[in-house]
């Protein structure tokens, strides 16, 4: 009973969220509801190889990977973004297998800080391999409005397109967590060698974590590029917007949970961009001095994130239905 | 008889301690063999050797004249090596949960892996906590839950590190019967246990370990008046030993 109005109130919050567009003509309100989704999807993707216990500080690589894949295939070859969507999708999972080695290798910390000298390291190609990437100059996008070429004359489109991603990755978040993928991952993340001793092959689950969550990322970064006309390294392969901030989501909402990166991400994206935009004027980089302390909360305070203190309400309404393997 | 495992010379030396040195044995289909020895005598390191959490040194481990010896511990679980941990280990989610994780070796969805697991727990009769974390269940419980994720990879051979020390006499007395009721569903056991009485009461044959070396083998009453295993349980030189 309870799990139908829920389901009735989900329905109801999707269709208000279709219908934000008809009514919000600013350009500010509908660029932040696309930002949320953008990071919801950003998020939730960093967050299925934390399933597993892994801790990325350099999914900017990914989105830096995909990103020019699609914009390079676009601008010098004249590649649709749709063929430039499956392209990027593809050289992430790349970058992907490049980042596996470490990731099965390294535990804890160390993964997280080869995983940032992977992204970085990324980076700096990006600025001296200028035949492909024009530097540091960057690329832009030519305004073509067309919907092959992924270019709008309104908003509109970029946030029925934002959301939907943001839908999907939710989607695929959860269908893996409550798969044999996703109980692989959360058993090696408690206990290593407890699953491989129970017949799992740990090595390889966190392998195809790392595969879904680049080649994600990979694709969200396509529709974020073409959203923006412009990328460069600096904001591609950006350790604060496409490394940190999802990871920052991720602990602020919850971990390896898969509504946390939603909450992190309706939370901390716009505090972001306000903190970027005012705070970051005052004093360059005193974002992260408050990005810091928010961290130092929320891990000393509330260290399963927001989420968990909103889960036992939410399972209290679940009860009396005993699916407690799914949430 | 038909023997499921033979392990040859195995051994491993932790620095200069030899932790396990040159231990020879077999243990035969349908069996309930037993381990004992005093603490850091090295059964669980032999346990970490069968089950491939730790490499060997030297010699070598068949199950069913298939060698495992280089294989990883979750090749060793597919071909039948299951084990249980001294020191409990649940994962951090539900009962329910944990036992499903292994499940997924032979039920591919998690709908069939519910079920199975399920069928697990009431096998294990924790079917009532099914929905329960482990902290919140007592040691037997907790040990328990060991059991019944081993059972789920369907092992041929299982290895149990003592599932009865720090159980009170009345959880014994429930716990014991379990081992022989896995035995009895074709589950060969090969099992460490400190509590003499509970060993005697159901092992067939029981090995004796001291200071990583294989000192004695035979059935319960043999053993016992071995006057090797007696001198390592008392502590004193005997000569010959
Ligand atoms: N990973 C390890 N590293 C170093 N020494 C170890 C390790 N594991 C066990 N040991 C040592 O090996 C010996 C045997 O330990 P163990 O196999 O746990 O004994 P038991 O299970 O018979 O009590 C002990 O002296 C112990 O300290
Ligand atoms: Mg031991």
């Amino acid at each position: 009973m309870r799990n139908n109005k829920l389901k009735t109130a989900a329905a109801i919050f999707l269709l208000g969220l279709l219908a934000v567009p008809l009514y919000f003509t600013s350009t500010f309100v509908l660029h932040m509801f696309t930002l949320v989704f953008f990071y919801i999807a950003l998020t939730a993707a960093w967050n299925i190889p934390a399933f597993g216990g892994k801790f990325s500080l350099g999914h900017a690589a990914f989105f830096g990977l995909g990103g020019y894949t699609a914009a390079i295939l676009y601008v010098k070859l004249g590649i649709s973004p749709f063929i430039g969507v499956v392209a990027g999708t593809f050289v992430a999972m790349l970058g992907g297998v490049i980042l596996s080695f470490p990731l099965v290798r390294l535990k804890g910390p160390f993964f997280t800080l080869a995983s940032i000298a992977f992204a970085e390291v990324l980076r700096m190609v990006a600025v001296d391999w200028r035949s492909l990437t024009n530097g540091s100059v960057g690329i832009n996008i030519p305004f073509k409005p067309s919907w092959l070429n992924l270019t709008f004359t309104s908003g509109a489109p970029f946030y029925y397109m934002a959301l939907g991603l943001a839908l999907l990755v939710i989607g695929l978040a959860w269908w893996i967590r409550s798969s044999s993928l996703g109980y692989h991952l959360r058993a090696a993340a408690a206990d290593e060698d407890a699953a491989r001793a129970l017949g799992i092959n740990t090595a390889k689950a966190h392998f195809m974590g790392l595969m879904w969550s680049s080649g994600l990322t990979g694709m969200i970064a396509v529709f974020y590029v073409f959203y923006n006309y412009v990328l460069e390294p600096g904001t591609a392969f950006s350790m604060d917007l496409f490394s940190l901030q999802p990871a920052m989501n991720g602990i602020i909402g919850g971990m390896g949970t898969v509504w946390g990166p939603v909450i992190g991400a309706i939370i901390m994206t716009p505090l972001g961009e306000f903190l970027r935009f005012y705070l970051g004027t005052i004093q360059q980089g005193l974002n992260f001095v408050v990005y810091g302390l928010m961290l130092i909360a929320v891990v000393n305070f509330v260290p399963g994130g927001i989420v968990s203190l909103i889960e036992p309400w939410f399972k209290k309404k679940k009860s009396g239905d005993s699916s407690a393997a799914d949430n | 008889m038909d023997d499921l495992l033979v392990v040859k010379d195995l051994t491993k030396n932790f620095g200069g301690l030899a932790a396990v040195s040159e231990v020879s044995f077999e243990v035969r289909r349908g069996e309930i063999l037993g381990l004992i020895g005093p603490n850091g005598a090295g059964k669980t390191t032999l346990f970490n050797l069968i089950s491939g959490l730790l490499a060997s040194d030297r010699g070598s481990i068949k199950l069913e004249g298939e060698d495992l010896t280089k294989k990883p511990p979750y090749k060793r679980s597919a071909m039948g090596v299951g084990r249980t941990f001294q020191v409990v280990r649940p994962f951090d989610m539900t009962v329910l949960e944990n036992v499903m994780v292994p499940t997924f070796a032979h039920y591919k969805t998690s709908k069939e892996a519910k079920e199975k697991a399920f069928e697990i727990l009431k096998m294990v009769r924790m079917d009532k906590l099914a929905d329960k974390m482990p902290a919140n269940l007592t040691l037997a419980q907790r040990k328990r839950i060991e059991v019944a994720r081993a059972l789920a990879t369907k092992p041929k051979l299982l290895l149990l590190d003592e599932v009865l020390a720090g159980l009170n006499p009345t959880e014994v007395a429930e716990n014991l019967p379990l081992i022989r009721q896995v035995r009895d569903s074709g589950v060969t056991i090969l099992f460490i246990e400190h509590l003499m009485d509970a060993m005697m009461a159901i092992s067939e044959r029981v090995l004796v370990m001291d200071q990583g070396v294989l000192i004695a083998c035979g059935t319960p009453d043999e053993v016992t008046s071995d006057r090797c295993v007696i001198t390592a349980y008392l502590g004193e030189e005997a000569p010959g030993c």
